[in-house]
Formats: structure tokens, C-alpha cells, sequence
């Protein structure tokens, strides 16, 4: 049987048809945000700027994609349909005669679908895995810039170790199955996902010490949310199971936080030693204030500019690298549809059809490139005036 | 608009009779995303050849955007949006960016504020140096390197050859700003910028710079325009000055005309809030002015400066733009004011206060016996190298400091002041000696260590006031955290009460309570650092530095301010400080370190009367003083202070010192002198006889002549003028509250001291009948 095509106009057509939600969510959020950004603060301002609307837009673009995946995508990433393997752009499949847009890879699966799915997975590792990078690279410098010392000699040469070890050896290290056999991923895991905890214990018990009503209650609500998320993830034993994760996943997050915590730490750290020299920190030390609470308190407020424009950058460098551990096949399912398991898979017959491999690399970069568009507009804006 | 200023005073030595520079009307404005905003309006001046000129104002005032608009500099949102700049008779507005360039570094040049940042950390001086000629000029190397060498010779940089091969980090402030200006000066420019020159130097290093630029006018034939906030400086320098207030020029005349015969109520403004010799925290309290400057696209209509003025008249002085007025009878003076000769220039304005109590120092609290603090360094923790050298920050540091009273401690950088507040707040422990707070010795127990009584006991009030308070956390939340960690207050309800009673002590608004530190000015930030110190009933407030980086108008409200409720709460206060006036004016009791030594200690009248230690008479000498009847003793040290690191043998000051030919024996490079008392509690640490310590003079004098020449001043015939009305002037010296009463030099002519005497009893009368407005500073929101 002939497969029918759809042309190139109906193709742009279909796929800005596709995209219904996003734009839906598009235009109402960024329509609100411009209209009141002069009371937004510094998210107001990127507006102020094409490159920062070009950031937001097109970081939005892609948490819609990945919200609203099920209603866009028309088919099921992984569900195959014999007759359409390799078939180019805008081949009308013949039961349902929806169209694959960006054609058909060489499992017959459905370009387009596997695109807008692989968003989703991109978009919740990366921006968790940098989350806790950043937990962990917070809770470590914040003491080895504050204190300086024998401290930070410690920990900086913990963290030049990492950063000098070859980061894909470090990942085909972690995710080779006989390594994964050990409870050493586990107990990686079990380490970094503590940090978050400890984090806002700390963080609240220096501030409410002397007000127990309000301690209480806030310890509480970290160590229960804390504690339920930590069993769900590493001990895969949520009681109400919702929490849950791939052994797989749970790999390259622990491996993709533990490549990029070191480089936050020694941002962190070097933040705190500027920051520390100031009177403020002074006057809080000569108040008698806790050196934990002056770190959590006092300093790591005033280094939020650089952290959050650093935190950009590092989600797009997660995204890149998810990328470059898909395309060496490691760590996620051969059949995931994230955007690094498309290129591999595109890229052994990439001669003869260039077709599946395109959408999956577009996605990268342009969601990359918003995300360093963003980091380069809040930096402007935050240095202005 | 007005005339441009026109002096043709001085004979010129340069190549044209007429003026090097003529500003006429110069507007400039600053584009950005909140619109334009103006920052100078309508300037004018001329300055002639060999002329050195002054432009003094605060903070924001436009000073800096005047230089920068000559040199065509401002950056890309600034604008020349009116009025020309004509150099040298052209007009820079018609010249080419190539020509421009070829004018500035050559023709103008430009000196700014920190030396570091205009050197290039890569190069070596001589280099930096050489390449002056060798653009402007296009002469050989050898010739280049033959005036460089010169040059660094006539700013009497020692060791000149070594100087050239060194790069600047190598060098200490000092020297690096005189290089700065060796390299402006090497392309003999016709006109010389500079930008707070100064402002980064120690003052005994500063008065060296000050007495190099003084010289430059006469051996270069160099016109300059000195920008600074210090309007001793200026009066030392300069020939001329103009006096900036919000975007505008509102005086400009000759020094003579403008220092003792100013014409605007902001100049005279200016002079009352700066402690000049002869103000007295008890009889003559500074008089500060009141409110803030606007900010630049909230000034108001007419007379910027009126909102602030107590000599505003509704009608007149917001009636339309204010030209620049001539003042007749004084030659090139002009004023931005409508009611100039209306105004009665020695009456003091309604809020003045009346004369406070003086205040009997009780008990001793704060007792120091003996302190050291040395600090080893070494290299790095792991790798280290083998043997750490010793810092020794403080050195034998003895004195005692009394309830209700007010110790000041006097250095300049690297003395161990700093040090020392350290140690009495327990951020450092001491390595011997003991510091005893109400007979409690906390000079081992850091401060984790300390009970919540010795920690709020103890408290500090911050140099820098856009770094006292955390930019992330609200005012009010601020306040309380501190009376939270002092337990002040049983619950949140109680300590937020405490707060607003602080807000109000440090007449602020309680509005203030949920505003970040970013929305409130300099001035109003230190009041919150001043109020933080005193939430807990501190017994011991230090004060490092509290009001040396503000404006001169709020400098003496803080100033006031700290004094009323040490006053009220029966305060101890140490008060850290380069400034000798400020010293003078606030303090019961002095203490002069040098290199982590006390060299002097007494009362306030012993320390600033002879006999003086060498070290503290060079310090009087280098302050400015902006008043042109005191005559100074001139002393300008040689060197710089040494490092702490590797002091000098025997005596801290004999690397600098000037009477150690004195001793005998090589004493001073020999030996560590004995303190020495010279009675009532006056210590000097000098090795000097008590026959040398005879000798000495007093550093700062009243010119007898001066002020008798002054007495009556031949000024303008009355009657006309702009809004004319009323009698004619009478005392137009309307700047010092009657310094001469108490001078301490000699006596005054009798008749005149009559005079000023019953001047002084019509003042406190006017005064008393005044009442203070609490809400100064709070009319910016």
C-alpha cells in the first residue's frame, strides 16, 4: 500500500495546530507578565528586553510542551506502526489518518510525539538534578568560603577530585550494570537526596530557635515532606505511592548530581568569601548570631543574583549532557523518547534519512539556547541600575 | 541666561591670554529606563590659564558628570543635551571624535579617585609612562624615558629609577597616585582634572598629594579643575570655587569671596555642618541641614535648594528657574539665589539648638591593660610554608574609658584601630593583656562565648552605611532580630513595639519598618546602624568611622544624633577616626595609635594644644581646614607608614619623624621610647626632652590680620539687587559660629572680641526660642 503524504505548508499547519495549548499558555502568561512587569521585580524586567523575551519564550514553550505532551502529541512514543517505518515528513498513517509530522524513525514510531514526550523527561531531570546540585554545592560552600581553613581545604580538594575526573568515564563508571548491582547508587543517592533536608532544618532552626510556635511547625513540615520524598526516592518504599522512580533515572540523577555539585560549590564558596568581608556580616556576628545562621541568613540571600543565573546556565549543561549519556545509550531505556536516545537512534541511519534525527536536535539546542538567553538577560538586568 | 564667569585675574604663562576653558550653560542629562534624568543643569564657568578651579558638592550633586562632560566621557546614556564647552577657544561640541582624542591625555587630563584603577597592573610604571610621550609626542624611547624619569623626579617620588621599573602594586597609595599624576602632567596638558584625587589616601599622605597639586599651577602653568567634597581641600588648592547643589551651580566666586562672604544659604549651609575649629559639642553644636537633596527628577520648581532653606519664601524663590545672580562689589561672584540681600547671613536658623550640658564622665566601664593582638601568617594551610611571620596589630594598648563619655581613638590605615574594636567585640581574642567591660575581663572569651548581657553591652556602629545593613532583609525585621538575640521583649508583639521606639529615638519614620535598605539614603541607613547599636541598651558603643562616608550635611546630623542619645543613655563611645576635626569636635578624651602603638593619649585640650607628639602634630597639620582665617603649621611627612607586617626597629614614627635629630643616642632607631607623662593623664610615647616638647607651637592659629581685615567688610551698595527688601547686611561672615572666642591660639583685638561676644548673646537668644523639628532627613518619601 502507498503511504499518503500531507505537503510542506500543511505540515507547518498541522504542527502550530498541535501546539494548541502551549500557545494558549503562552499568551496568557506572557501576556500577564507583560502587562504588569512593572511590579514583578526582576522577572518584570526581562521583558524589558528582546533577548529576554526570547528567553522566557522559549523556556515556556518548552514546560508547556512538557505539561500539556499527552493532548499534543497525537500518537503514543512508544507505540510502533509497521508500515511507517522510515517514512518522511507529513506520511498520514492509515487507520487513524493522523499524520506524522516529522515523519517516522526506524522503529515506525512517531518523530513528533517522541519529541514533544521527550520534553517532559528532560524537563523534570534536568532542572531536579540541578536543584539538588545546588543543595548540595550551597550546603558544602557555604562553610568552606565562611570559615576558610582547614574546612575548605578539605572540601575544595573533594571537589577539584570530581571536577578533574573525565565526567563521561565518571557516568559510564556509575551507570555499567555491575556498578549498578552495588548499593553504591543507593548510597550516593541516600547521601545527596539528605542534603535538601538538612538544608531547611538548619535553615529554619537558626532563624525560630527562640520562637518555638513558629519552629515547630516548619521542622515539622521539612521533615515529613522531606522524609516521605526521601523513602519514595531512595528506598523506593512511598507508602502512598506516588513518589517513585526508575532505578535507571535514579542513576544518571545521582550521577548528573554529582558532576555538576562541585562547580556550584565553588561558585558558592567564592561568594561567601566576598560576601563575609561585609559590615553587615560583621554586625551579625557582633550580635552574637550563629555562624550557620549568618551563612544561611546573611549571606546566601545576597548571592541569589549570581546562583539563579548560574542555575540557568547549569539546567541547560544538564539538558546537553541527558543528551550526550542518551546518545551513548547510557543510564535511560532504549526506547525512552528523550532527546538524546532520538539522536543515537537517528544517527546510525542518518545517510540515508536525516529526517528523525533533526527534531530531536532542534528541541536541544533551542531549549539550551533559551535557557542561556534567560541567564544572559537576568544578569544584564540585575547589574542595571 | 547668565553671564559666563569672566576673571581675568591672573597673569597666565600659557600660550593664550584667554581663558583655557569656558563651560557656558552646559547641560547634561542621563538616559535611562526610568526616562531622562537630568544631572547637571545651566553650569557655567571660565577657567583662566595657571588658574586653579574647585567644584564642591555632595554626593549626587553632578560634580563628577562635569568633568566627565569635559572630557566628553559619559558613558552611553549620558548626553550633552545643552550649552557648549569651548577649550582653547574651540568649540569641543564642532570637534571631530579624532580631534577630541587627540585633546584628551594630552591637552586634558584626567585624574581619578583611586589610583589602582587607573594604573595598568600589567605594565610597569615606566612603560605606563612612557608611552605619554610616545603617542602624543612621537619621540624616540630614550627620550621618553629621559622625561619619565624627570617627571617621577618633580612629584618627588624617591628612588626614581627603581620607581620606573617597579609595577604599581608594588607601590603604596601614595605613590601610585602621584604617578597617576607624574603620567597626566608628562603630556604638560593645559588642563588638569582631577576627581577626588585624595578622597582614597590617608590625610597625612593626602596633605604630601595636596602639596604637590598646590605647586603644579606655578611650576606648569597647568589650569585645573579640582572636584572634591572637602571644602578644606579646596581652600588649600584652588583660586576659585564653585559650589554645586543638585545638578546646578548655586556660588561661585573667589575662595575669599565664597569662604566668608558666601551669598547661597546652601554654602553657609555647607560651612555650619562641618566642625571647624572652635565648634564645641556643648557650647556651639554643628547646625545641620535639614530634609535631603531631591532626587533628580523629583527637584522642585525654582530654587532647588528651597525646600531646605529656611530663608524660603513662598512666591519668591519657587516662582520660576533662578539664573545665576551677580553679587555686587565682588568681583566674578555670582549666586543662585533671589533673596541674597535680604538675608541677615549672621543670624542662625530657627532650629538651631541651644547649648547642651556638658556631661561629667562617671565610673570607668571599659578598662584595657596592656592589650596585644598579634596575628600569625603564613602560607597556605596544607603546603605551608615552613615559618609563619607575626603581625603584631596592637601593641601595648593602655587606657581607660569612663560612663558617659566619649574616647576617641585617631589613626590612619594599619594603626590597629580596627584591631582593637575587634578584639573588645570579641571577634578576635587578644594574645595578652586584659580589657575589663564593668569589671568583667572578656578579652579571651570570643564571641559564641560571651552571655547575651556582654554581647548587647558591647555593640559597634558600622563605617560604610550602604554595607551596615543586609540589602535582603527589611529594615524593621533587621531591628528585631537583633533585640530577638539581645531578648528584648517577651514575644514578637513586644520587640516590634521596641522597634518603632528605636525608629522614633533615631527620628526616622515608622514607615521605615518594611522598607529594604536599597530605598533609604546613606544617612538614614546609618541612623538604622545607630539604632541596631542601641537596642540593647548598650553600655559601650564603638564607632568605627560612623560619618566618614557621608555627606558633609548629614555627616553632622548623624553626629548629632549618636551624641544625643549617648547624652540620654549615659553611653560609653569609642569613636574611630582619621578625621582630626570630627575628633575635636565630638570627643572628651583622645588616643592617637600609629602602627599598633598609642603614641598619644590625653584629653581633648592637651592632645590638640602643645606639647605634642611628633606624629599627632603631623596629623593636625595635614587635616584641611576650610576656614581662611587659620593659619597652619606646615608638615608634610615624608614616606609612607610602613607595613605592619615589617615594622621599623625602635620607635613606630621614627621612619617618618622629624625631630629625630633631636635625640640623642639614636635613640628612636634603637629603642622602643617610654611613655612619658606629661601630667593630668596626657601620655606621649617619644623619646623628645621635655625641653624639645617646650618648644613646639600650636599647629593651627587664627591670622590675627585676616580676621581684623575681615572685620568690616567693604560690601555691596544696598537697595538693589533681585527682591531687594529691608536693611542693609551687617555681618556677612555668616559661616562660623564665632570661632575666634574661643581660639586657641592668641588673643583677638580687644573691640573685636567685644563685638563677638555680644555677636554670641544674640545668637543664643535667637536659638533658644527655636524649636527642633525632629523629622529631618525624611522628606525624600
Amino acid at each position: 500500500m502507498q503511504t499518503e503524504y500531507i505537503n510542506a505548508f500543511d505540515i507547518v499547519i498541522g504542527v502550530l495546530w498541535r501546539f494548541w495549548p502551549v500557545w494558549v499558555g503562552l499568551i496568557l502568561v506572557m501576556g500577564t507578565s507583560f502587562t504588569y512587569k512593572k511590579r514583578l521585580g526582576l522577572y518584570g524586567q526581562l521583558f524589558d528586553s528582546g533577548v529576554g523575551i526570547a528567553g522566557v519564550f522559549i523556556c515556556l514553550f518548552w514546560l508547556f510542551t512538557a505539561i500539556f505532551a499527552s493532548t499534543i502529541s497525537p500518537f503514543d512514543p512508544l507505540a510502533q506502526v509497521s508500515v511507517m517505518k522510515d517514512t518522511l515528513p507529513g506520511a498520514i498513517e492509515p487507520t487513524s489518518k493522523l499524520v506524522y509530522y516529522f515523519g517516522g524513525d526506524k522503529l515506525a514510531r512517531d518523530v513528533f510525539s517522541r519529541m514533544v514526550y521527550g520534553s517532559q523527561i528532560v524537563l523534570i531531570i534536568a532542572p531536579a538534578a540541578t536543584g539538588f546540585a545546588l543543595m548540595v554545592g550551597i550546603t558544602l560552600g557555604l562553610p568552606a568560603g565562611y570559615y576558610g581553613g582547614k574546612i575548605d581545604t578539605l572540601l575544595s580538594f573533594l571537589a577539584n577530585l570530581v571536577l578533574a575526573f573525565p565526567v563521561i568515564l565518571l557516568f559510564y563508571l556509575l551507570v555499567t550494570p555491575g556498578i549498578m548491582d552495588t548499593p553504591i547508587p543507593y548510597a550516593m543517592a541516600g547521601l545527596f537526596f539528605l542534603f535538601p533536608i538538612i538544608f531547611f532544618s538548619v535553615l529554619f532552626w537558626t532563624r525560630y530557635k527562640n520562637r518555638p510556635d513558629r519552629l515547630y511547625i516548619l521542622l515539622g513540615i521539612t521533615l515529613i515532606v522531606g522524609g516521605w520524598i526521601y523513602t519514595g526516592l531512595v528506598f523506593d518504599k512511598d507508602p502512598l505511592h506516588i513518589v517513585h522512580i526508575d532505578p535507571n533515572q535514579l542513576n544518571i540523577f545521582v550521577a548528573v548530581v554529582f558532576a555538576s555539585s562541585p562547580g556550584v560549590f565553588r561558585i558558592v564558596r567564592g561568594l561567601t568569601m566576598d560576601i563575609k568581608t561585609r559590615d553587615y556580616v560583621a554586625a551579625a556576628q557582633t550580635r552574637g548570631e550563629s555562624p550557620w545562621y549568618i551563612m544561611l541568613w546573611e549571606i546566601l540571600p545576597n548571592a541569589r543574583g549570581p546562583l539563579i543565573v548560574d542555575a540557568c546556565l547549569r539546567i541547560g549543561y544538564t539538558t546537553i549532557l541527558l543528551g550526550t549519556l542518551g546518545y551513548f545509550g547510557l543510564g535511560l531505556a532504549p526506547e525512552s523518547p528523550d532527546w538524546g536516545t532520538a539522536i543515537k537512534d537517528a544517527s546510525r541511519l542518518l545517510r540515508s534519512f536525516i529526517h528523525p534525527a533533526l527534531p530531536p536536535t532542534i528541541a536541544l539546542m533551542s531549549f539550551v539556547l533559551g535557557l542561556n538567553l534567560l541567564a544572559d538577560s537576568l544578569r544584564e538586568q540585575s547589574m542595571k541600575d | 541666561m547668565n553671564e559666563a564667569v569672566r576673571d581675568p585675574g591672573k597673569p597666565t604663562n600659557g600660550p593664550t591670554n584667554g581663558p583655557i576653558i569656558e563651560i557656558e550653560n552646559l547641560s547634561i542629562s542621563f538616559f535611562t529606563r526610568k526616562g531622562e534624568i537630568p544631572a547637571v543643569m545651566d553650569f557655567s564657568c571660565t577657567v583662566m590659564p595657571g588658574e586653579a578651579m574647585g567644584i564642591v558638592g555632595e554626593s549626587g550633586c553632578g560634580k563628577s558628570t562635569v568633568s566627565l562632560g569635559i572630557m566628553r566621557d559619559l558613558s552611553n546614556i549620558g548626553k550633552i543635551v545643552g550649552g557648549r564647552i569651548k577649550f582653547q577657544g574651540k568649540d569641543m561640541g564642532e570637534l571631530s571624535e579624532e580631534e577630541l582624542r587627540a585633546i584628551r591625555g594630552n591637552k586634558i587630563a584626567m585624574i581619578y579617585q583611586e589610583p589602582m584603577a587607573s594604573l595598568n597592573p600589567a605594565m610597569k610604571i615606566g612603560q605606563q609612562l612612557m608611552e605619554v610621550p610616545l603617542i602624543h609626542d612621537k619621540v624616540s624611547k630614550e627620550e621618553a624615558h629621559g622625561r619619565a624619569l624627570e617627571m617621577v623626579r618633580a612629584v618627588r617620588l624617591p628612588d626614581p629609577e627603581r620607581m620606573m621599573r617597579s609595577y604599581p602594586h608594588q607601590l603604596s597609595g601614595g605613590q601610585q597616585q602621584r604617578i597617576v599624576i607624574a603620567m597626566a602632567l608628562l603630556s604638560k596638558p593645559a588642563l588638569l582634572l582631577l576627581d577626588e584625587p585624595t578622597t582614597a589616601l590617608d590625610v597625612t599622605v593626602e596633605a604630601g598629594i595636596v602639596e604637590l597639586v598646590k605647586g603644579l599651577g606655578e611650576k606648569f602653568g597647568t589650569s585645573m579643575i579640582f572636584v572634591s567634597h572637602n571644602l578644606g581641600l579646596i581652600l588649600e588648592t584652588c583660586d576659585r570655587i564653585t559650589v554645586m547643589y543638585s545638578g546646578e551651580a548655586v556660588e561661585t566666586g573667589k575662595i575669599e569671596d565664597v569662604f566668608d562672604r558666601m551669598r547661597h544659604p546652601y554654602t553657609q549651609g555647607l560651612f555650619r555642618s562641618i566642625p571647624l575649629p572652635g565648634a564645641d559639642k556643648n557650647s556651639r553644636p554643628l547646625i545641620s541641614i535639614p530634609g535631603q537633596l531631591p532626587l533628580p527628577h523629583e527637584r522642585p520648581k525654582g530654587c532647588n535648594f528651597g525646600p531646605r532653606c529656611h530663608h524660603f519664601v513662598e512666591g519668591v524663590c519657587n516662582a520660576a528657574e533662578i539664573p545665576m545672580i551677580p553679587v555686587d562689589g565682588h568681583e566674578g561672584h555670582f549666586s543662585r539665589c533671589v533673596r541674597f540681600n535680604e538675608i541677615d547671613w549672621e543670624a542662625l536658623p530657627p532650629g538651631a539648638k541651644k547649648v547642651n550640658e556638658k556631661v561629667e564622665p562617671g565610673a570607668p566601664v571599659l578598662k584595657i591593660q596592656d592589650l596585644k593582638k598579634y596575628y600569625k601568617v603564613g602560607g597556605s594551610e596544607v603546603f605551608g610554608s615552613s615559618e609563619g611571620r607575626v603581625v603584631k596589630a596592637n601593641e601595648t594598648i593602655s587606657f581607660t574609658a569612663r560612663e558617659s563619655e566619649t574616647v576617641a581613638i585617631v589613626g590612619e590605615s594599619g594603626c590597629g584601630k580596627s584591631t582593637l574594636a575587634k578584639v573588645l567585640l570579641g571577634l578576635e581574642t587578644a594574645s595578652s593583656g586584659t580589657v575589663s567591660l564593668a569589671n568583667k575581663e572578656i578579652q579571651s572569651t570570643g564571641i559564641e562565648k560571651r552571655g547575651v548581657d556582654t554581647v548587647s553591652s558591647i555593640q559597634m556602629v558600622f563605617q560604610n552605611p550602604f554595607d551596615t545593613l543586609n540589602p535582603s532583609h527589611t529594615v524593621g525585621s533587621q531591628i528585631i532580630r537583633t533585640l530577638e538575640k539581645f531578648k528584648v521583649g517577651k514575644n514578637v508583639a513586644e520587640r516590634r513595639k521596641r522597634m518603632l521606639e528605636l525608629l522614633d529615638l533615631v527620628k526616622l519614620p515608622r514607615a521605615f519598618e518594611t522598607r529594604k535598605p536599597r530605598q533609604l539614603s546613606g544617612g538614614q541607613k546609618q541612623r538604622i546602624g545607630v539604632a541596631r547599636a542601641f537596642a540593647g541598651d548598650a553600655k559601650v558603643v564603638v564607632a568605627d568611622e560612623p560619618v566618614s562616608a557621608l555627606d558633609v550635611s548629614v555627616q553632622a546630623a548623624v553626629t548629632e544624633l549618636l551624641m544625643d542619645i549617648q547624652r540620654k543613655n549615659k553611653t560609653t563611645m569609642l569613636f574611630i577616626s582619621h578625621d582630626l576635626s570630627v575628633v575635636r569636635y565630638i570627643a572628651d578624651r583622645v588616643v592617637v595609635m600609629y602602627l599598633g602603638y598609642i603614641v598619644e593619649q590625653g584629653t581633648t585640650d592637651q592632645i590638640f594644644s602643645p606639647p605634642y607628639h611628633p606624629y599627632t602634630e603631623a596629623l593636625l597639620s595635614a587635616i584641611p581646614i576650610a576656614d581662611t582665617s587659620v593659619v597652619k603649621k606646615h608638615i608634610v611627612l615624608e614616606g609612607d607608614i610602613p607595613s605592619a607586617m615589617n615594622p621599623p626597629t625602635g620607635c613606630p614614627f621614627q621612619t617618618r619623624c622629624g625631630y629625630k635629630k633631636l635625640v640623642p643616642d639614636n635613640l628612636c632607631e634603637t629603642k622602643v621610647p617610654p611613655v612619658k607623662n606629661l601630667g593630668d593623664g596626657h601620655m606621649s610615647l617619644c623619646w623628645l626632652s621635655d625641653d624639645e616638647l617646650a618648644k613646639m607651637e600650636p599647629v593651627i592659629k587664627f591670622d590675627k590680620e585676616h580676621a581684623a581685615h575681615e572685620g568690616v567688610p567693604g560690601d555691596a551698595p544696598h537697595g538693589e539687587g533681585p527682591g531687594f527688601a529691608g536693611s542693609p547686611p551687617q555681618r556677612p561672615r555668616g559661616k562660623k559660629a564665632s570661632a575666634e572666642a574661643d581660639a586657641v591660639g592668641e588673643g583677638v583685638e580687644e573691640n573685636d572680641a567685644v563685638l563677638k561676644a555680644r555677636r554670641h548673646e544674640v545668637r543664643d537668644e535667637t536659638s533658644e526660642t527655636g524649636v527642633s523639628k525632629p523629622k529631618d532627613t525624611t522628606r525624600r518619601h
